[in-house]
């Protein structure tokens, strides 16, 4: 899990919708994607702090009220960008692969 | 069986496991220290607390009383310590701060294998400027290897260590380096004894903690044993034996100080595990995540060189924001910041402790000599304690103080010292109670040897015998001691009044010579021997028992060597005064063997002090061997007196010779009481020992008794001279 991929990856599930980091961990789980929650949060936090993500209260009841994240429009702005670079460097990567198949597959199994 | 304590965590109160409760702590705290430099760290931390409190919740609703390690151990392991989220979450910090196309390539590579990058000081690990820390860094080595290098560099070098340091610190520009080790050596708080080196080293090794501290205190134990081996062989009691100072052991005790001060404590619990490498327990997780993300990392690094472009102007965009600028704030706020200020402290801190320490154990370890050399050498004066001891109880008093009193510390001391290095923590109160009774056993025993000892020295009794003195015909008298025919030697009583001890009796030579002013013209003298003794009557039979000989060859008086205690009559500070009435206007001489052969020294175990209680003793005058002096009215003076005035050249050249003399002397002293060599290599050599000691004996008599009569002509020869200029 490279810088970039993962905030990509957890900007996407916000972008759906207003979500709780432990769902978040749960999403990403089912799409075989492991993180830690301790990795989450500074994560969340980062994100927030450079105003792409806000977040409000929600009293639960099985615990202390919990932080539920949301995009901000920088954040919808961000995502964007980042969707294309994602796009771009997919598309190469791509294209470079079925190109050369035997040793792209060499390589995969390292 | 375990406590459960009530917390209030995020508002909520809790009922944990104290053990757990611990656990818990530690990681919040490992979480803040790893965080201690990421901007909103506070807000991190509450998300993680929260979430946890969350879980917490969740546990207890699920019905079970209270939160236990299991528990925190699962939370802890979803959440992840520090060291599973470390390569993934520290490296868009770096990022952030190094921007050349090289340095961002370590985004991509996991720590241990990121190339070296340019050297740097470490700010966020110094204990002075960094430099130690961003030399390890860039050599992938333990930070500590380097400090300790360059400590001994500074010990040995003059300071050519320090020198470099600050050449370094200045040329370096500092950098925030996260370490690219998995293990390294701390200071282990946890099983410490004096700082926790020792024990640090083992969980560094991976080997019993015995081992190291078994090499630290070797010398010690090995001085230690030396040390008794020493006293009781040469009986040369030394008692700052040079253990902690001389070659291996001084270097040991150096290396464990700069150690003590290089080496971090490793407080948090990541430090812990950075000190152990991994933890078992741990082992299984890290596996499992780190298995799975290896995969995506593999597919990751290789699409990396082309992704690389993209995520650094990604990166950039990050760079723009307030992190920048809150990266520079977080360094002066984070730990970081706290280390710097507590590097010195702590160094100036150690070298304090160090210090008291070191006087401690020097007192410690001082005090066990000296009760080990009062032990061996109390074996040395074991044959003394037939001529002190009497009857039963004395003796078993004194086998009681022997082993109880001085005994028990030493062994308590030892046990003491194997059960730390053993790393034994179980506080055994009944060897402490077991110890410290015996040891009082002992003091009782001690205080009643004493008190017993004190009461056969109770009583005094005199006896005075006059000597019948034959007037010399030239109006003056010489005093000598006479030869023996034993020569005596060994250093260890002569000076305590006790010549010799063979094995049933004692040879004192506790005899004082007193010259008082005769009431007629006649030479008179009169001896005085003294004990002491349970009673009055056993103190005059002990004073009856000394046999003291003084006898006169024409204008000579020779007085014995000294005097003979049997061991049933005991030692009870036995004495004999000799004194010799001198009439006005005659003279006397006494010899230098007076002064050498009889002590002067007084032990006044005795009640009342001996001399002052002496009527006549006022009159008495004070001399000086080898001076001839004349009885005047107002008592003794010497001879030469008034020359000392008239003819300064003179005299000078007298007392120059008499020092001359006086140093020759005592280099024949001491070659006196090496008994086996022949004094001069052309002297004749006798077959038999006793002979050739006699013969040298004589041999020295005759030199002193020719440098005595140098002496006398010396101050004649004004005389001699005068005459010659008559001639």
């Amino acid at each position: 899990m490279r810088k970039g991929v993962l905030e990509f990856c957890i900007l996407s599930i916000i972008k759906r919708g207003e979500v709780y980091p432990s769902d978040i961990i749960d999403e990403m789980k089912k799409a075989n994607l492991h993180i830690l929650e301790g990795t989450l949060y500074p994560l969340l936090t980062r994100l927030k702090n450079s105003e792409l993500l806000t977040y409000r209260w929600v009293e639960s009841s099985s615990g202390p009220p919990r932080k539920y994240f949301s995009l901000t429009d920088k954040g919808a702005e961000f995502y964007g960008d980042l969707q294309s670079t994602w796009d771009e460097l997919a598309n190469a990567v791509h294209a470079i692969t079925q190109n050369g198949q035997s040793t792209s597959s060499n390589n995969f199994n390292q | 069986m375990k406590k459960v304590i009530n917390i209030n965590f995020q508002g909520r109160v809790i009922p944990i496991e104290e053990t757990a409760f611990e656990t818990l702590k530690q990681y919040i705290e490992s979480l803040r220290r790893y965080f201690a430099n990421e901007e909103g760290k506070d807000e991190i931390i509450n998300d993680i607390e929260n979430r946890i409190a969350e879980l917490f919740t969740e546990q207890l609703k699920k019905g079970d009383s209270c939160v236990t390690d299991a528990h925190v151990e699962g939370i802890i392991a979803s959440m992840g310590r520090p060291e599973d989220f470390g390569e993934v979450e520290m490296e868009p910090t770096q990022s952030q701060k190094q921007y050349s196309q090289e340095q961002t390539y370590t985004t991509y590579t996991s720590a241990s294998e990121a190339p070296r990058g340019a050297l740097h000081r470490n700010d966020n690990d110094k204990i002075l400027g960094g430099v130690c820390s961003g030399l390890a860094h860039y050599l992938r080595v333990d930070p500590t290897i380097v400090r300790i290098l360059f400590a001994l560099i500074t010990l040995g070098g003059f300071g050519a260590g320090v020198l470099l340091y600050i050449i370094l610190w200045i040329i370096l520009p500092a950098a925030s380096l996260t370490t690219n080790l998995k293990k390294r050596l701390f200071r282990n708080p946890e099983g410490k004894i004096i700082g926790g080196v020792c024990s640090g080293i083992a969980a560094y090794f991976n080997i019993g903690v015995w081992i190291p501290r078994l090499i630290f205190s070797l010398p010690l134990v090995l001085g230690m044993v030396t040390g008794i081996f020493h006293n009781v062989f040469n009986h040369d009691f030394d008692p700052f034996p040079n253990i902690l100072f001389s070659g291996f052991g001084g270097t040991l005790f150096i290396a464990y100080i700069i150690l003590w001060i290089v080496i971090p404590e490793a407080v948090t619990a990541s430090d812990k595990l950075e000190m152990r490498g991994e933890k078992v327990d741990l082992e299984s997780i890290k596996a499992s995540v780190q298995g799975e993300l290896q995969g995506v990392r593999g597919r990751a690094e290789k699409m990396g060189e082309d992704f690389k472009v993209k995520a650094q102007a990604w990166g950039e965009e990050f760079k723009n924001t307030a992190q920048a600028k809150a990266q520079s704030l977080a360094a002066d706020a984070g730990p970081a910041a706290r280390r710097v200020g507590s590097g010195i402290g702590h160094a100036i801190g150690v070298l304090f402790k160090a210090f008291f320490l070191f006087v401690a154990g020097i007192v410690v370890f001082a005090l066990l000599i000296a009760l080990m050399a009062i032990i061996f050498s109390g074996a040395a004066v074991f044959p003394l304690k037939n001529f002190l001891l009497e009857g039963f109880w004395q003796n078993f008093f004194a086998w009681g103080a022997l082993c109880l009193f001085l005994g028990v510390p030493v062994i308590a001391g030892i046990t003491w010292l194997v059960r730390r290095i053993s790393g034994a923590k179980s506080s055994n109160k009944y060897l402490g109670y077991a110890f410290g009774s015996l040891w009082l056993i002992g003091l009782v025993c001690f205080i009643l040897l004493i008190g017993s000892i004190r009461r056969s020295f109770d009583t005094r009794a005199r006896i005075k015998d006059d000597i019948t003195v034959v007037q010399p015909p030239t109006g003056k008298l010489t005093v000598k001691v006479a030869d023996s025919k034993v020569k005596y030697y060994g250093g260890w009583f002569r000076g305590g009044g006790i010549l010799t001890i063979d094995e049933d009796s004692l040879i004192l030579n506790n005899v004082r010579l007193r010259i008082i002013k005769s009431d007629d013209s006649l030479y008179h003298s009169y001896s005085i021997r003294y004990s002491y003794g349970n009673n009055p009557a056993i103190a005059e039979r002990n004073a009856g028992r000394i046999v003291y000989q003084i006898h006169q060859s024409d204008s000579t008086i020779y007085l014995d060597r000294g005097f003979t205690v049997s061991e049933d009559t005991r030692f009870r500070n036995q004495r004999v005064v000799v004194t010799i009435a001198v009439p006005v206007g005659k003279r006397i001489l006494i010899d230098r063997s007076v002064d050498r052969r009889l002590s002067w020294d007084e032990i006044n175990v005795g009640p009342r002090d001996y001399y002052y209680e002496d009527d006549d003793n006022e009159n008495s005058s004070w001399w000086q061997s080898d001076v001839e002096y004349i009885m005047t009215p107002g008592g003794l003076e010497r001879v030469d007196k008034d020359r000392e005035n008239s003819n300064n050249d003179e005299d000078r050249q007298r007392v120059q010779e008499e020092n001359q003399q006086k140093n020759e002397k005592k280099y024949k002293y001491k070659k006196d009481s090496l008994e086996t060599k022949p004094e001069k290599k052309d002297s004749v050599k006798p077959v038999k020992t006793v002979a050739r000691e006699e013969e040298q004996k004589n041999e020295n008599e005759e030199s002193e008794n020719s440098k005595s009569g140098k002496a006398s002509t010396s101050f004649l020869s004004p005389f001699q001279q005068l005459l010659a200029i008559g001639n």
